[in-house]
């Protein structure tokens, strides 16, 4: 006699699978991390950063432990910094991998990898191993952002081994082990991934060789196709649409996070705007400018809220960060803002959605200003956001020197 | 001048643009008939006994390709939806005559303790699975532990009782080469039978 289950469409088998990936209706989830990471349920405890001293030859890279549990006696507290070893990496970008047991933290300027143990001792990471000679293991620089996948990590790598040219994905064991690179046809910056499409859409930015330079000698000519996203076949690794836009330098990328959901947007650098893809119902993707940031934003990053509706964009030269609202996805609406915040770049929104870190810190060669911080943003539910007067952590006036934050975590 | 930066960027650019160009048709989505399976990892061996008793080896199926699935019984999540979407990948390979002969399905249980061979060859009974070709492994928490390790695999009692552990299923080909790691909650039993012709077509006579 055949099970029932047999009989169940695979349809349906899917859809359960998915509300147990994504409980609650997606009201709480932790947003802008891997959909294979497993996401936070409760809130925020300890807060991994990944940054660099104000002058890269006066310390190492480290990775700081911070409190953030509110019922702590030392929350918005450092607990403790974890040097890496060597100088001058340029600290960027960190993700999780799939069983969040490790944490990867990518370097721009040395190409090297740090893999710490956040889970051991979660308020104590231990640096487990570092992954040296990257151009040469992955035939390509600059990685970006660590991305999860089941058992490996997948990073956007923005060039060729000598930090020109295009770059591409190198995917690595959970552990280090190398195991393929895949070739891109722009810089990829950010990889975003939604399962059940078997789709990955990647975003680009410049080669490793411009950031390295003082921003006056930048050269876009020296670019390739900084104003596109490529949409791969995720299963195969092969670009199958590049999506074109009349903007350059698409950062940030995001979908949108119900199941199903077949649209996200990114962020455009150069042309001070807000682009949106979407999956037409013959598997192509269209892509338009959803919304001008205003002509001082400098878009740096771009975070969701859990439910869908909200979108926050931090404009590095204007100063701000925006929360749009996007309950009409095709008619996105700048909904609130917050101004007078330097320079501010990478956030970070809370699994409830109530709250968004912020650090402001980009690049050592853009950079404008030195009153390096991180702070915090209230949000409330109907999407208003607050800076916190009760939490503000000074990196310009930091005992052991200035530095410069980045990405967080939270764990 | 750094007020400037978007602007001057974006005027450096335009220069240097490309041009405008959209094109490319992906194929059908949610599965590729073309999957990347690079070799990850050489698969760790083991030696675990099924329901009745039998020691397991991997290296046993050498020259078969399984398919590798770390559950327990008592999940409330995505185990008991894994084991059901692997009995319709039973049926799949079946309908293809590759199963027990050339692909072979195994679940180790990642709770012992729990999991005795009795209340895993009910709960094996219960979606069907055919000894033929899928056997459920269990071994004492001692053996079964570096298993889990060699795996990365690992299971962490919850406040509320319940068992976390990583939601992976391992594709192994022939030569013993793990070839694809999925996420259980995301696992797709026509992509999975896909995978697997094409390993076994690596080794098909041309």
């Amino acid at each position: 006699m055949k099970p029932k289950f047999r009989q169940l469409p695979t349809r349906m088998l899917l859809v359960c699978a998915l509300a147990a990936a994504f409980p609650a209706s997606q009201l709480t989830a932790e947003t802008c991390i891997s959909p294979y990471i497993k996401s936070l349920s409760k809130p925020e405890t300890v807060m991994y950063l990944w940054a660099l001293p104000a002058t890269p030859s006066q310390g190492e890279d480290f990775l700081a432990v911070i409190d953030v549990n509110l019922a702590s006696a030392t929350y918005g507290k450092i607990l403790k910094k974890i040097p890496v070893g060597s100088k001058g990496n340029e600290a960027h970008h960190i993700g999780y991998t799939d069983d969040r047991t490790k944490l990867w933290a990518a370097s721009l300027n040395s190409d090297r990898f740090f893999i710490f143990d956040v889970a051991t001792d979660p308020m104590s990471p231990k640096l487990i191993k570092v992954i040296d000679n990257v151009p040469k293991i992955t035939g390509l620089s600059g990685p970006h952002t660590p991305y999860a996948i089941p058992g490996r990590i997948l990073v956007s790598m923005a060039s060729g081994p000598d930090g020109t040219g295009p770059g591409g994905l190198a995917e690595f064991t959970n552990d280090g082990r190398f195991i393929a690179s895949h070739a891109a046809t722009n810089h990829p910056y950010e990889t975003v991934i939604k399962p059940e499409f078997n789709r990955m859409i990647t975003s680009a930015w410049f080669p490793q060789k411009t950031w390295m330079l003082p921003f006056d000698k930048w050269d876009p000519s020296t670019w390739s196709n900084p104003n596109t996203l490529l949409v791969w076949d995720l299963k195969e690794r092969k670009i199958v649409q590049t999506l074109v836009a009349s903007d350059a330098v698409m950062l940030a990328a995001r979908w949108m996070l119900k199941p199903g959901a077949k649209y996200g947007y990114n962020i455009s650098s150069a042309g001070n705007s807000i682009w949106m893809f979407k999956m037409e119902d013959d598997g192509n993707f269209s892509y338009k400018k959803a919304a001008d940031t205003g002509p001082n934003c400098s878009p740096a990053d771009l975070r969701q809220s859990p439910d869908d509706k909200f979108l926050y964009v931090s404009c590095f030269v204007g100063s701000e960060i925006q929360a749009w609202d996007i309950s009409d996805p095709e008619q996105i609406k700048l909904h609130d803002t917050i101004q007078g915040v330097v320079q501010p770049n990478m956030m970070h929104v809370t699994y409830d959605g109530r709250r968004l870190y912020f650090t402001n810190s980009a690049i050592s060669s853009i950079d404008y200003s030195p009153r390096y911080s991180m702070q915090l943003v209230q949000i409330g539910r109907d999407g208003r956001m607050k800076l916190d007067p009760n939490f503000k952590i000074d990196f310009a006036k930091a005992p052991d020197g200035p530095a410069r934050p980045h990405d967080m975590l939270l764990n | 001048m750094v007020r400037q930066f978007a602007s001057a960027v974006l005027c450096l650019y335009m220069s240097a643009a490309p041009p405008l160009f959209a094109a490319g048709a992906p194929p059908e989505p949610a599965v590729s008939a073309n999957p990347n399976l690079s070799v990850i990892a050489r698969a760790p061996d083991f030696a675990l006994r099924d329901t009745k008793g039998s020691t397991v080896r991997l290296s046993d199926y050498r020259g078969r390709v399984v398919l590798l699935a770390f559950v327990f019984t008592t999940c409330p999540g995505v185990c008991p939806l894994i084991s059901r979407q692997m009995s319709a990948l039973q049926a799949g390979l079946k309908e293809a005559g590759l199963f027990g002969r050339q692909a072979n399905l195994v679940s180790v249980t990642v709770d012992p303790e729990t999991d005795t061979a009795k209340v895993l060859a009910e709960y094996a009974q219960k979606f069907g699975a055919d000894p033929a070709g899928w056997r459920f492994l269990r071994e004492t928490p001692a053996k079964t532990q570096p298993v889990l390790k060699a795996y990365d695999e690992w299971t962490k009692l919850l406040p509320k009782g319940e068992l976390d552990h990583p939601a992976r299923v391992y594709l192994i080909d022939q030569k013993g080469n793990i070839r694809e790691i999925y996420s259980l909650a995301f696992f797709n039993e026509k992509q999975a039978l896909i995978d697997i012709r094409t390993v076994l077509a690596e080794s098909a006579p041309q």
